[in-house]
């Protein structure tokens, strides 16, 4: 029989693995790496020598292109044998083609009307009754620039007064509060900005010297000036220019006129002073004569000038308007010395070559145009003559338009009763001018010569304008500056900004017809 | 392009030359894209002022500059 029995077994044991786990997996180690050697040199270079490069002219720099290529002209004639035929014929339907009459395509949006963008003032100027006597915009054509001082009076005047400066593309422009203001112990009278440099702007002042100012300056934006020498001007300087130097290309140098007759190129020195380089007196009995110059004062009074204009195509030549009511062409290039009494220390010469025939009164402005026409001499072998057109305006309410070729005026236009203290020619369209009296007048001699095309009515009562300029690079833009201290920025519609595809032919027609 | 014969002054020749060959490539390129079996033969391009002719080929380019008559 089976026996039940007591017994025990054994327990059972489980070893607890974390313990032996853990120390089984944590070991100590170290390692080391092997000792990195570095070691210390130094290295210098105790020989050096100087070499240069420099690339010779090319003897002949016309042909160069010619002559870099290898040009197989057998291929070269067969080619144009090829071509020929299709090339004729094209050319000849071309000029055979009704096709494109009348056809035009508006790349931008066309603007019909002419309004009035901002009108910039300077109240404190206002308050002393300065007028605006002149407006410039900057290189960049972002910044308009206006002087203030007076040009009805007729005293010599200590007052003081203002060059503002507004930025059209500032956000937040203020009309009432100019970007900058420069005071300036004299009435300026013109006001010209740098051709290329944004910053740099020159005034001239009615005690007859130059200033420039440097707008970029906060502390003092004076650069240079004349001082008063006796070089300087000694009546009210009226235009002052820019002008290349033609021998240094970097540097420009400062032409200025007045009413004492003398018109003078100054170039700067290092101490901030402007010196005098060179210069052209016009004297009365230096004036080329002609029947109605005999009722003008002889002997050695002084012509007074009043404006400047240069050619565009010729950087010597230089129209000239003056109080006597007449307008002169005069050359940079002129060698003969100028009767004039006063000594200076850069001998002057006298400019004049051709005086035109006169206004009714003083001429206020000239200016030239800037597209060109070419009368292609009769004789086969004549050079080109170039021929300017330019325009004058004066006290007598007409606009003359001149041929430099003759004396005669090709266009007469009487505008208005009253003076013309302004006139500019478009710098787009060659057939647009706009002039200023009470209001401002813009003509487009495509659709008449008798009456304007546009005129804009810019201040209340009876203020004049007394300065136009139009903006070269945003072209629909024209300031205007009147004698209430405000400046208007008009902005013109599409007309007046676009150029028509014959318009310079145009020109050169009216000019022509005029002429025979 | 590089020049080989002009009447016109320099800087408008080379200027005329550089940017109607890219013109004459693309143009080319245009053409073909639409008809592989076509290829460009002249180009005309008429503008306000005056009207450029170009007869292309494999290695050269005549350019005609005219005014139109209107």
């Amino acid at each position: 029989a089976a026996m039940f029995t007591d017994s025990s077994a054994p327990g059972a044991d489980v070893e607890p693995l974390w313990r032996s786990a853990r120390s089984a997996r944590c070991q100590a180690r170290s390692c080391q790496t092997r000792n990195i050697s570095t070691v210390e040199t130094a290295a210098q270079s105790h020989t050096s020598r100087d070499a240069s490069v420099q690339t010779e002219q090319s003897k002949d720099a016309l042909y160069d292109f010619q002559q870099e290529v290898q040009v197989d002209y057998a291929g070269l004639l067969a080619f144009l044998q090829r071509v020929e035929d299709t090339v004729i014929k094209e050319l000849k339907k071309n000029w055979e083609s009704r096709a494109f009459d009348g056809f035009a395509v508006n790349w931008t949006d066309q603007n019909e009307t002419v309004l009035c963008l901002h009108t910039l003032s300077y109240p404190a100027a206002q308050d002393q009754n300065l007028q605006v006597t002149s407006v410039s915009w900057n290189a960049t054509g972002s910044v308009v620039a206006c002087s203030y001082g007076r040009l009805d009076d007729g005293d010599w005047s200590t007052e003081k007064s203002y060059i503002c400066t507004w930025n059209l593309d500032r956000r937040g422009l203020n009309p009432k509060h100019p970007d900058l203001v420069v005071d300036v112990p004299s009435s300026v009278m013109c006001l010209a900005f740098h051709p290329s440099q944004p910053s740099l702007v020159a005034g001239g002042l009615f005690s007859g010297e130059l200033v420039v100012w440097d707008t970029s300056r906060t502390e003092d934006p004076v650069i240079l000036r004349t001082g008063m020498t006796d070089d300087t001007h000694t009546d009210p300087v009226y235009q002052v220019n820019w002008l290349p130097d033609a021998k240094h290309r970097n540097q420009t140098r400062l032409l200025s006129a007045s009413t004492d007759g003398k018109i003078l190129v100054w170039r700067e020195e290092r101490d901030g002073r402007l010196v005098l380089a060179e210069g052209f007196a016009l004297v009365a009995q230096q004036i080329p004569r002609s029947s109605w110059l005999k009722k003008v004062a002889c002997g050695e009074a002084a012509v007074g000038v009043t404006s400047l204009s240069f050619s565009h195509f010729d950087p010597r030549v230089f129209m000239v308007g003056v109080e006597g009511g007449y307008s002169l062409q005069c050359c940079t290039a002129a060698v003969t010395p100028a009767l004039h009494r006063t000594g200076s220390s850069v001998p002057l010469r006298a400019p004049a070559e051709l005086a035109f025939s006169p206004h009714g009164g003083p001429v206020y402005s000239v200016s030239c145009s800037p597209f060109h026409r070419q009368v292609l001499g009769t004789d086969p072998g004549a050079a080109p003559r170039a021929q300017n057109l330019f325009l004058s305006c004066g006290t007598d309410g007409e606009v003359h338009l001149h041929s430099m070729l003759q004396t005669q005026p090709l266009v007469s236009l009487q505008l208005s009763k009253k003076y013309l203290f302004c006139v500019r020619w478009s710098p787009v369209r060659p057939l647009v001018f706009a002039a200023a009296s009470g209001e401002v007048h813009l003509f487009d001699l495509a659709r008449s010569a008798q009456k304007p095309a546009v005129s804009m009515k810019q201040a209340a009562g009876e203020h004049p304008v007394y300065c136009l300029e139009f903006n070269t690079k945003q072209t629909q833009l024209l300031a205007a500056g009147d004698a209430t201290g405000a400046i208007k920025v008009w902005q013109l519609s599409s007309d007046f900004t676009e150029q028509r595809p014959r318009e310079v032919t145009h020109l050169e027609q009216l000019a022509s017809e005029s002429m025979d | 392009g590089i020049p080989v014969r002009t009447t016109l002054d320099n800087s408008t020749t080379v200027q005329y030359a550089a940017l109607l060959q890219q013109l004459i490539m693309k143009a080319r390129s245009t053409v073909r894209d639409i008809d592989p079996q076509n290829d460009l033969t002249f180009l005309r391009i008429r503008s306000k002022k005056r009207e450029i002719m170009v007869a292309p080929d494999k290695d050269y380019l005549l350019v005609v500059v005219q005014n139109p008559c209107e």
